[in-house]
Parts: C-alpha cells; structure tokens; sequence
C-alpha cells in the first residue's frame, strides 16, 4: 500500500487551553466527548481549578443538511431499487439499466446542487452563503467525477463514440459559454462584442463547430475583408469529419477521411489563407490540434480535463479507452506547466483514466467530507462486476465496508435511520450485526418511534433487540405508572420476570384502590396469560370478578377456589381471595358444595397456622391482629354455615 | 474538500475540580460527568442543550470514573472513587439517589465496567489494591458480591467485558431461561499484565489468560464490540507509550497476538471503541486524542488528531498514515 507523506492534520477544540492539561476522551453513541483532565490521579486535588467543560463533538454534519437530506433520501430509493433489480438484469439490457441508474444518481446530484446554489446566491454575502458556494463546488465536482466513470465503467464506450461523450461531459461541465453567448448575442453588434473572439474560440474548444460556424457568419457580415477566409473556415468546420450515432461507417474510414481533412487545414495554414486575421489564424490551429495553439487558451479552457478532450477531438478523434491515460497525463502536465501540483481531483480523474478503479474509490474516500459519494458509485460498479474482492479486517468486501460506514452516519440522525436499515440489508456479510448495534441506540423518544424500530427488529427475527427495547420501554412504563403499558411491553418481550413484576404492581394497587386499571388489556390477553404464573393469576383472578358480575356464581366460585388449590394464587393474596368469598357464602343459595367448602377451610387453616412456606418472598405477615383476628372469625363462621347448608342440600333428594 | 469536526455543545460542568470521566449514556440523551471534587454530575444534553439533573454527593475522596448501566434496567449509573467506594445510583421516580454502597476495597477504586445486559446487572471493579469485585443484582436492592484477590500485584488499573457471545446453538430458549453465556472480562494492572477471566460453572472466576507485551503498568484495556466476525480484538495501553492491539481467532480459543499499533512520546492513558468497532480513540500524555482505524490491508492508520487548544471551530482533517516503530 502506498505511503501517503501528508501527517494527519489536527483538529483543534476551542476553549480548551491550557498546555500542561490533558484530554480526557469518550465516545457518545453518534459523537465524541473530550474535556480537559488530568491522568495522573493525585490524592489530593491540586489548587488549580480545572476546566469544567465538556465538549460534545460530531463528525459528519452533513446529515444534518436540510438540502443534503433529499440527497440521501432520493438516492437511497435509487440504491434500493438497484439491489431488487439485480436479478432481473441480463444480458444486453443489463447495460442500459445500469447506465439509467447511474444518470439517475447523477440527476440527483444536479437537482441538489441547483437547489444549493439558489441558497448560496441569495445568502452571499455571508458566511453560510460561502459554505453553500463551496457545498455547491463539491456537489459538482462528485457529479463530474461519477459522469467520467459513467462514461468509462458503466458505458464502456469504445473507440469512437468514447470521445462523442468525453465532449458532452466536458460541455456539461465547462458551461460559461451559454451564458457568454446570450451577452454576445444578446447586444447590437454582436461581432463587434469585446467577447466575440473568445466565444467563437470557446465553442470551437468544445466541438461545437456549428454554433461557431454562425458566429463566423455575423463576422463575415460585419466584415467584408474578412469574410473570405470566414467561408474558409466554416467549410472546414463544416466538414470536419465526425462519428455520428448510428453511422455506419467503420472507424477505419473515419480515420481515412478525417486524415484528409487534417490535411486540408494544414495545407490551408501553409498557404497563408488567414495570415491577416490572427483570429481566424489561431483557430485554424486549433483546428490542427495544434498544442501550443491550444495552450494559448488556457484561460477559456479553465482546465486541464477540458484541454485533453479538445486535443483528443483535433488530433486522436478515435482514441481507444486503453490509450487514454497517456493523454491524461501529459495533458496535465502541459497544462500545469510545472507551475503548479496536481489537486485531489485531478488524482481522481487521472485514476479514472487510468482505469484503476480502486484508486478512484480510495482517493475519493479521502478527498470527501461524507460516505454517501464512494458508497453509492462502489455499489453501482460492483453492480457491473467491476470490483474485485478485497479483504478487509472487517472480512467483507470493500462494498460493504463503504455501505456500512454511509449507513453508520444515518443512524444517528432522527428520521434518516430508516434509510440506515436499507442499507444494511443490503449487505448481506456483516450488514445485520451493524444493524444490531445501530438499532439499539435509537433514542426512543416516542412510542411511534418505539414501534417503528420494533417493527423493523421483528421483521428481521431480531428477537435479542426486540426483548431489549420492550424491556426498556416495560421499565420506563412502570416508572411513569403505566402499568397496562408496561404488561404489553413485557408480553411483547416475553419477558416473564418482568411480566411478575407488573402483574405484582397491578395486584397491589388491586389490594390498595379495590379495583383494576387497564381492565381492557387484563380481559383481552389470551394466550398471553401463560407467560408468568403470576399474570396468569391476574387475568384469571379478573376473570372471577367478571363471573361474579355476570351473577355466574357457582362459575366464580370453582374459579377462586382452584385459584388457591392450584397455587397460582400467591399465598399473600389467598386473604383477600378468601374474603372475596364471603359474598359467596352469604347468598341464599348455597354456592359453594360441601367438598368445596371443605377445601376452603383448610386453606383457611393453612393460612393461619403455618409459617410462610419457603419459597416465597412476599409472604403478607398477619399483621393487626385484631382486624385478622375479626376476619378470620368472620369465615370460619360463614363457612362453618355454608358447610352446614350444602350437606344438608346434598343430602337431600333432589328438588325437594 | 476535506472532513470537517464540528463542536455542537460545550457544556459547562461548573465542577469546581479537574474532571477524570465524562461518559454518554446509551442513547446520547444523558452526560455523566465525575471530578476531583467529589461529585457526580448528570446533564440532559438533548438537542444542545444542557441541563443539570443530578448533582450527586457520596464520594469522599476524587471520583475517577462513571458508567452508565444498559437501560433495560432503568436509569443506573456507577461511579468509582479513591475514597475505596463504588456507588450505584439510580433514578426512582424522578431523583436521582444512591442505591447501593460498595466498601469491599482496600484502596483506591480505579475502575467500573457494566457487563453485556445479556448476563444481568453485574459491574466489574478494579481497584489499587490489586483485586477486582464484581457486584451481581440479585433484586429488591440486593447485590452480591465476588472478589478476586490478588487479580494484579500492586493494583488494577481498568476492566473491561467482552461482549456477549452465544455459545452453541442459537433456538430460542424457553422464557425464563437463560442461554449459557461464557462470560468473561479484561482486565490491566500495575504488574504490565492483561488479564483475561472467565466465569466457571461453578461461578468462580478464573485466570484464563495473561497476556504480555507491555514493559510498564498497563492503564487501560478496552475489548471491542463484537462486529460478527470470528475474531476478538483488545486494545491495550500503557505508562510504556505503547499501544497494543489484540487479537484473537476463535477457532483456536486461547492464541492472543498482539501488534503495535504505535509508540508513543509519553503514557498513553485511555483507549476506547467506537460503537461499532472500527475507531479505536487514543488519549495519551502528550495533550493530544488520536483516531485509529484499520485500513483495507490490514494496517492501522491514524485517521486524526484531535488536539486541544485556540483556534478555529472546525478545520479539515484528512486521513493519512504514521509510520509504526
């Protein structure tokens, strides 16, 4: 791997001072914490007061862009789109989809960028203004770097029709010229415009030799001296031979054909022909390929991108993918001219040009501020089979690693994690384990948010995460006192221990108010009940109470005495069951046969006269004894006459 | 073009000490902040701002760390001190208060770590006085208490849990029941030596490893998260300037290599893991927090610097590459 010379430069935190202090550092779940200390922990404090700030610091604040977000939020339904295709993609077809995507990203980009500019225009005087400028510089310069590999990776043009796109990519980005030529045209005389040389010269730089041809003409008009040798050259214009799509001639006749004409302007600048017009004379160059002609007009060429495809138009019209690179370089270093080092960017095209698309991507990686850039073309050109495999630490391709760190930035923000969870389902290696531990630290602020990141767990069987989150959201439920909240949680966690706990609040504030609260969800909890003892007692023990308020008494009764006998009932609560008995006992009708009756006077001696069987935590001491004392006088009484009654009913015959 | 970091709050602690820990909780709501003075601090920092929710008294003597439980447990938060205590506070009804006490040291506490929430409510101490205690919540305010002597001679300096592993099949178990989970620990002493324990069926915890390599105590080891691979990574550093990575291949269980990840000019103090594992941060001696990240070849590459001191708020940071020693 190659040594970069560059040191990692330094970040500064404001505010923190001091040179002999230290820094004390910690990660947040989406930032950083870093505060000024002191490691080396003395006993006693020193005098010095120390800084009592803590700085919270993020990275990647570009996802907290208002504008960047439709960015995200367009290209993530581009990239989805992308991954279900994938099957359906063969053949011929395979290429054209491809490339549809992959204008599709960029018109996302551009549609970014216009919206950016509109702000950095109307903002700029300021400082946000100049960020948006330079936002907007970025935007574009990843629109120019994803067109050139659209048109070498994704297109593969070959010979021929690779230099027809190498022209719209440079006339879509070099694009001064449109607005120079509405201020051309645009005024009186426009051959007399103090621009009018410079435009002529410009769309002759970009191939536009029909457009110039017309110039040429209003030139002509104005001046007749000169409107000879403007025919001249706008028949050479005019015959340039060029690749149009669909003709079917081979690119050796083309070849043939433009050499001839190559010819002609040379004869044509040996002859003198425009000698007397520099203007005309120097476009005669250009139209020769002429380097230093060309070179002359590094103004209107701005760069050194748009310099080689001039070149390659008006000398190497068929210049072969492979043989590119040459061109690129020495391109850039004529036009540098030793005055200058290349800028990242233009390490980035020349990768391209290269064709060494891993160089693209890493060079890319370091030059730009966000993942969104290198995740999204990686993708696309593993896509196209372009990528090999290159193993990381992590164990997964290089793809994925890039998918996973864009999809990392998202999940710290409040609504764009969603997107983070496309993403990482779409990397099929090491994309669920991100999104375990990405999905937990959502901040569950509200229970639609709560809901909606459950909804993603258990749509993906993350059963750990989905018991966590219920757990927490059971435990927050409870501590705000919404006990029928925190029962849902803890069955939808299927958490039994917890289930107990809730049941044992809800059976508490029974025992204290006389009455349930979250009714509905007690009666309507199914096979649910079964999750805890203790929740099933609940729902059973409400059951009761619905029994006996259907006046279904000898239902109830069976209910509450099996609820002791099968020891789902506590034993702190057999009190209040056996109290709730009494009314029972007291009808005119007997309730309660014999045999049952019999059961419940030994539970009630088992309550009285036993120590709390082990086991049990929460055994209710017989406290006050007057008052137990008084109850359980109470219903040995109503039992001993229930006892009474129902022998003697059963033992009569019947309907008597 | 370049990266840029951005200062979104500063919040003023107003501890009227130097501050040794300042700790996010789990989902980035909550500051915890412990000093010299004695005192830790609880601020709600959602949305910039910062508000004092606790100010919680009970240390006598400096407070070197805090840690916040997971909060499937509620709000808990654990803080060590040099008066030989941990406390454990908790948030019942709206106040913050203090649950429960540890005085089982003889010496100074240096260190509190939570353990994975899969295995409970169990934080691992280690203290000056060599040994390591390790509280289980056993519920209704009960802890549990095991300790194991003599961990480290002369003292232990940090702990630290491996994260949670499954161990067999992964079926559902029955509600109620919980899967066999192989627990184990970190931890870094006065004596140069990581330790690595584990949790025998007994429910005694063993030495299972010792790993060598540093010439000077040892003051922090940090185990990453686990990024479902096979392989368990550590980082160590050390009063030697050293900063060691750890890593082990599961297949094989019990072959720990270390590879240096850079000497530094002065006692490098703290190491910690980003939440997904692929940021290692450096605090050292020399006032500066560096970022590490490993590369596609399997290098580590520092990735910033992260200084302290006057200028401007956000400046470009670009990746490059220091060379190793």
């Amino acid at each position: 791997m190659e040594e970069f010379d560059s040191e990692p430069t330094v970040t500064w935190i404001p505010g923190v001072n001091s040179q002999k202090k230290q820094m004390c550092f910690d990660w947040g779940p989406g930032e950083m914490l870093v505060c000024e200390t002191s490691f080396n922990r003395k006993e006693k404090s020193e005098m010095v007061a120390g800084c009592p700030f803590i700085h919270i610091i993020r990275k990647d604040i570009d996802v907290y862009s208002k504008i960047l977000r439709k960015l995200f939020n367009e290209s993530h339904g581009i990239f989805v789109g992308l991954q279900r295709i994938e099957e359906e993609l063969t053949g011929k077809s395979r290429k054209a989809q491809l490339v549809r995507v992959s204008k599709n990203y960029r018109s996302v980009i551009r549609a970014c960028m216009e919206e950016m500019h509109q702000f950095a225009v109307a903002d700029k005087d300021s400082a946000r203004g100049r960020q948006f400028s330079s936002q907007v510089s970025i935007l574009s310069a990843m629109e120019l770097i994803w067109n050139l590999c659209e048109i070498l990776f994704i297109e593969v043009a070959p010979a021929g029709p690779l230099l027809l796109y190498l022209l719209d990519w440079v006339r879509l980005h070099v694009c001064e010229v449109d607005n120079l030529s509405a201020d051309v045209l645009g005024s009186e005389n426009p051959s007399k415009h103090e621009s009018f040389w410079n435009l002529v010269t410009t769309l002759v730089l970009q191939g536009r030799l029909d457009e110039a041809r017309q110039m040429l003409s209003k030139e002509a008009d104005t001046n007749p001296t000169s409107a000879g040798m403007c025919r001249v050259l706008g028949d050479l214009m005019r015959t340039m031979p060029v690749l149009s799509p669909g003709n079917t001639q081979t690119l050796t006749e083309l070849e043939l054909r433009w050499q001839h004409w190559h010819e002609e302007c040379e004869r044509h600048l040996q002859d003198g022909t425009f000698a007397s017009n520099p203007h005309l004379e120097s476009l005669c160059k250009v139209l020769l390929g002429d380097d230093a002609a060309l070179l002359e007009q590094k103004e209107l060429l701005s760069n050194w991108y748009h310099f080689l495809v001039t070149r390659l138009l008006y000398s190497q019209p068929t210049v072969k993918p492979m043989d590119l690179h040459l061109y690129a370089q020495s391109s850039l270093d004529l036009f540098l001219g030793g005055e200058s080092s290349p800028e990242p960017l233009d390490n980035i095209l020349m990768a391209a040009f290269e064709f060494d698309i891993h160089q693209v991507i890493k060079e890319c990686s370091l030059a730009l501020s966000n993942w969104w850039f290198v995740a999204h073309l990686t993708d696309l050109l593993d896509h196209c089979k372009l990528l090999q495999s290159h193993n990381l630490y992590f164990g997964s391709n290089m793809r994925e690693f890039l998918l996973l760190e864009y999809a990392s930035g998202l999940f710290a923000h409040h609504s764009l994690w969603q997107l983070g969870v496309d993403y990482c389902d779409h990397c099929p290696e090491l994309g669920r384990v991100s999104l375990e531990l990405h999905i937990e630290r959502i901040p569950l602020t509200t229970e639609q948010k709560a809901l909606k990141v459950l909804r993603v767990c258990e749509q993906r069987q993350m059963t750990e995460q989905v018991r966590s989150i219920c757990k927490i959201l059971a435990m927050k439920a409870v501590r705000n006192n919404r006990l029928g909240s925190a029962l849902s949680w803890s069955i939808r966690a299927k958490d039994a221990a917890f289930a107990t706990l809730v049941s044992d609040r809800f059976l508490r504030d029974y025992c204290e108010r006389g009455c349930f609260s979250d009714l509905d969800l007690i009666d309507n909890l199914g096979p649910a009940m079964m999750l805890s003892d203790r929740l099933t007692f609940l729902g059973k023990y409400r059951e009761f109470h619905r029994l006996y308020g259907e006046k279904r008494f000898v239902d109830a009764a069976s209910l509450l005495l099996s609820l002791m006998t099968s020891q789902i009932a506590p034993r702190s609560f057999w009190m209040t069951l056996l109290t709730d008995a009494l009314p029972l006992l007291e009808q005119k009708q007997v309730i309660f046969s014999a045999e049952q009756t019999y059961e419940l006077l030994r539970c009630l001696e088992d309550l009285t006269s036993g120590r709390p069987l082990c086991g049990e935590p929460d055994v209710q001491q017989l406290q006050d004894d007057d008052i137990e004392t008084t109850k359980v006088e109470i219903l040995r009484l109503a039992l001993a006459r229930n006892l009474a009654r129902s022998i003697i009913k059963e033992g009569s015959l019947e309907g008597s | 073009m370049g990266e840029t970091v951005s200062v979104i709050n500063t919040v003023d602690t107003s501890h009227e000490d130097m501050i040794h820990d300042a700790q996010m909780d789990y989902y980035g709501t909550r500051l915890a902040t412990c000093s010299s003075d004695r005192s830790v601090k609880i601020f709600d920092v959602r949305n910039g701002g910062q508000i004092l929710v606790a100010d919680l008294r009970g240390h006598e003597g400096p407070v070197w760390q805090v840690a916040w439980a997971h909060p499937m447990y509620g709000n808990i938060l654990a803080s060590c001190s040099y008066d030989r205590k941990v406390i454990i506070w908790k948030e019942e009804n709206g106040t913050w208060e203090k649950t429960h006490e540890h005085t089982g040291h003889d010496s100074s506490v240096n260190s509190v770590c939570w353990a994975p929430h899969d295995y409970g409510l169990i934080l691992a101490c280690g203290s000056s006085d060599g040994a390591i205690s390790l509280l289980t919540y056993t519920g209704l305010g009960q802890w549990e208490v095991k300790k194991i002597n003599n961990a480290h001679t002369i003292g232990c300096n940090a702990v630290s849990w491996a994260p949670a592993v499954v161990p067999g099949s992964l079926i559902d178990q029955p509600s109620g029941q919980k899967p066999n989970y192989i627990k184990k620990f970190a931890s870094g002493g006065c004596d140069n030596l990581i330790k690595l324990w584990k949790e025998e069926e007994d429910g005694q915890w063993k030495e299972e490893q010792k790993l060598e390599a540093h010439s000077d105590w040892v003051r922090d080891v940090a185990w990453a998260p686990s990024i479902g691979l096979p392989t368990s990574t550590i980082a160590s550093c050390s009063q030697d300037g050293r900063v060691f990575i750890w890593t082990c291949d599961d297949a094989s269980g019990s072959t720990w290599s270390p590879k240096l990840l850079h000497k530094f000019n002065d006692v490098v103090w703290h190491v910690s893991w980003s939440i997904t594992a692929n940021i290692l941060a450096v605090s050292g001696g020399d006032n500066k927090v560096t970022l590490w990240k490993e590369s596609v070849d399997g290098q580590w590459v520092c990735i910033s610097d992260v200084n302290k001191g006057q200028g401007s708020v956000s400046t470009s940071v670009t990746e490059g590459q220091q060379s190793e020693q």
